[in-house]
């Protein structure tokens, strides 16, 4: 088959909806429904808001559209994209880098999608509402039940499998086009019944009150970037990957940035009206991250009335968000080793789901393991796959050649100049600085031991990586050729 | 207890810089697709660069005639310049007078 042939017989969107509700999906998760509301309170509240929804318009939006961009211009997958665009075997090493990072993260992402599915079968089967139910109990005696957990996790994954293998259009789509907008009315309905407790909208006040000498704090704008960045998704190599499904007439500015950013923002805001107005209404303790979820939410359902229901559309929702995003980080290795090895759709679903699956074993058994691949990798791997990533568009392509002959081709919105600098200077400096802080603020302190290893791991993957690439990687064709004009 | 002032103030610009742009956006991004899809059907093509992002193009091929890229950015250029004089009714904002204006450049 040459070339063209394959480029044609590309799968692509079946719907612009269905994309946007697949970014979306894809980066909300976990992240949105427990951290963001805490992250909120906890840094200043409004004046947290302020500092993130800033950083959000002013680096993750711009940076969500580089990344969308060079998917949907080279048509291919995180390998692909690096060889079409650094044109050698040895750059494709720092396409496996991002790979391996995804498929790490999706490695102990994989238990967490398992717990949710757990608690939406128990709120189904109205567990939490039965008489003399122990949140606490029952929680523990879930997480220290090896056998439970991996069948969790098995099933977690079977799931995702059993979706993947349907491909773009039949399969991801099809889901998250009512999965999502279910999770956004979950939340608007869990969030509704929240303020309107007695007590509940002490935790709006909680949120929403400014504490604005919290601007003037270091730690403020860490948190603020952290989350503006890394909770949109940016640097897992899913908008790349998505992007790289899209038709010649589509647009990647307003949908692959600004709506995929903003969107997945939003719904960590209705996640704040959904959980804070509930935690104080009943006293919780807000920091709980995990254990809000699973052990103080599981306690308010029996004390509310229709308490039942409430935890069905709450637990749902939790799922829902979680199990999109497993949907998008998992696609980011399907799509790689389907157009790098010889394996079809389903041999390349069921590899990488086995892999993923035998590789998240730990973490389903050990939460502090997937406590510990969480800061490794969430620290160290996901600020140096999101560099590899913006290097490429910036450094290799030039943001000025990206910008005027791709990103502005059939978008909803015209991207100006001030784009070029943001994505060459401000994000490459923001990822390394927040590898630095991660370094300097693990010095002394616990994670000291882990840091280190992290960083060697780091530096490891990358070297062996490249070397790896330049044995087995596919050449180059020697020409650049990057349009994408595959289909409609 | 009653949100403060300053709390609510915070509270609804949040909901509109995060769910009410979102949501704008959301239905501008349906719309430009339905209208696209339209314009494909009763033309079987479509302009793909706005006046200013086509003047940018054009700039950007004639100060880098060396860049890697600049075969594909002339292909691309030249093929919306045809296109343009092809279709009736273009997708973004050009006028006649503009489109008798444009020339190929010469791959």
């Amino acid at each position: 088959m040459t070339d063209s042939e394959a480029r044609t017989a590309r799968e692509e969107w079946g719907s612009r909806f269905g994309f946007l509700m697949a970014m979306v999906g894809a980066m909300v998760g976990a992240g949105n429904i427990w951290r963001m509301p805490f992250t909120t309170g906890q840094n200043g509240g409004g004046a947290f808001l302020v500092a993130y929804i800033l950083l959000l318009y002013v680096i993750a939006v711009p940076g969500l559209m580089a990344e969308t961009m060079v998917g949907r211009y080279t048509n291919t997958g995180v390998i692909g994209s690096f060889r079409q665009v650094l044109q050698s075997k040895r750059g494709q090493g720092l396409g496996l880098v991002v790979l391996i990072v995804n498929v790490a993260l999706m490695s102990y992402y994989a238990p967490i999608i398992a717990w949710a599915l757990y608690y939406t079968v128990h709120s189904v089967l109205l567990t939490f509402t039965q008489p003399g139910f122990q949140p606490q109990a029952f929680w523990e005696g879930f997480i220290s039940n090896p056998a439970l957990v991996i069948g969790m996790h098995t099933l977690t994954m079977a799931g995702l499998a059993g979706v993947l293998v349907f491909g773009i259009r039949r399969g991801i789509e099809r889901v998250v086009k009512w999965m999502i907008p279910l999770l956004v009315i979950a939340l608007i309905a869990v969030g509704i019944r929240g303020v309107t407790l007695p007590g509940g909208m002490e935790g709006l006040a909680f949120v929403f009150t400014p504490e604005w000498g919290s601007l003037t704090r270091g730690s403020t704008w860490v948190a603020a970037l952290s989350q503006a960045l890394f909770s949109t998704g940016l640097g897992w190599g899913i908008a790349l990957t998505y992007g790289s499904y899209l038709g010649r007439y589509d647009d990647v500015p307003l949908g692959g940035g600004l709506f995929t950013a903003v969107g997945n923002t939003s719904i960590g805001l209705l996640a704040v009206f959904a959980t804070f107005p509930v935690v104080f209404a009943f006293g919780l303790e807000p920091s709980a991250g995990s254990n809000l979820l699973f052990i103080s939410m599981a306690e308010v359902f029996p004390e509310l009335p229709g308490g039942a229901a409430w935890a069905i559309v709450f637990f749902a929702s939790f799922f829902f968000a979680t199990f999109t995003s497993g949907l998008g980080i998992t696609e980011v290795g399907v799509t790689t080793v389907s157009e790098e090895t010889d394996l079809s759709r389903t041999g390349s679903v069921l590899a990488v789901c086995g892999v993923i699956w035998l590789l998240g074993l730990p973490s389903a058994y050990s939460s502090s393991f997937l406590d510990q691949m969480d800061f490794m990798f969430g620290t160290f791997g996901l600020p140096l796959a999101t560099l590899s990533i913006i290097v490429l568009v910036a450094w290799k392509i030039g943001p000025e050649c990206a910008r005027v002959i791709d990103l502005n081709r059939n978008t909803g919105i015209y991207v100006g100049r001030w784009w070029n600098p943001v994505v060459k200077y401000v994000i490459p400096a923001v990822m390394i600085f927040i590898l630095g802080y991660g370094v300097v603020s693990s010095i002394g302190t616990e994670n000291q031991t882990l840091m280190i290893l992290g960083i060697a791991f780091m530096v490891v993957l990358t070297v062996v990586s490249t070397a790896v690439m330049s044995i087995i990687g596919e050449a180059s064709t020697g020409s650049v050729e990057l349009a994408s004009d595959g289909g409609d | 207890m009653a949100l403060s002032t300053v709390a609510w103030v915070t509270m609804l610009l949040a909901i509109l810089a995060l769910p009410g742009v979102a949501s704008v956006v959301l239905v501008r991004s349906l719309r430009t697709e339905g209208r696209k899809l339209t314009l494909l059907r009763e033309q079987g093509n479509l302009d793909s660069y706005s006046p200013q992002a086509l003047r940018e193009l054009r700039e950007w091929i004639q100060t880098n005639p060396n860049n890697p890229y600049v075969a594909d950015a002339r292909q691309r250029y030249n093929e919306c310049v045809r296109t343009l004089r092809e279709i009736d009714d273009p997708y973004y904002d050009w006028s006649d007078e503009q489109i008798e204006e444009l020339e190929v450049i010469e791959e």
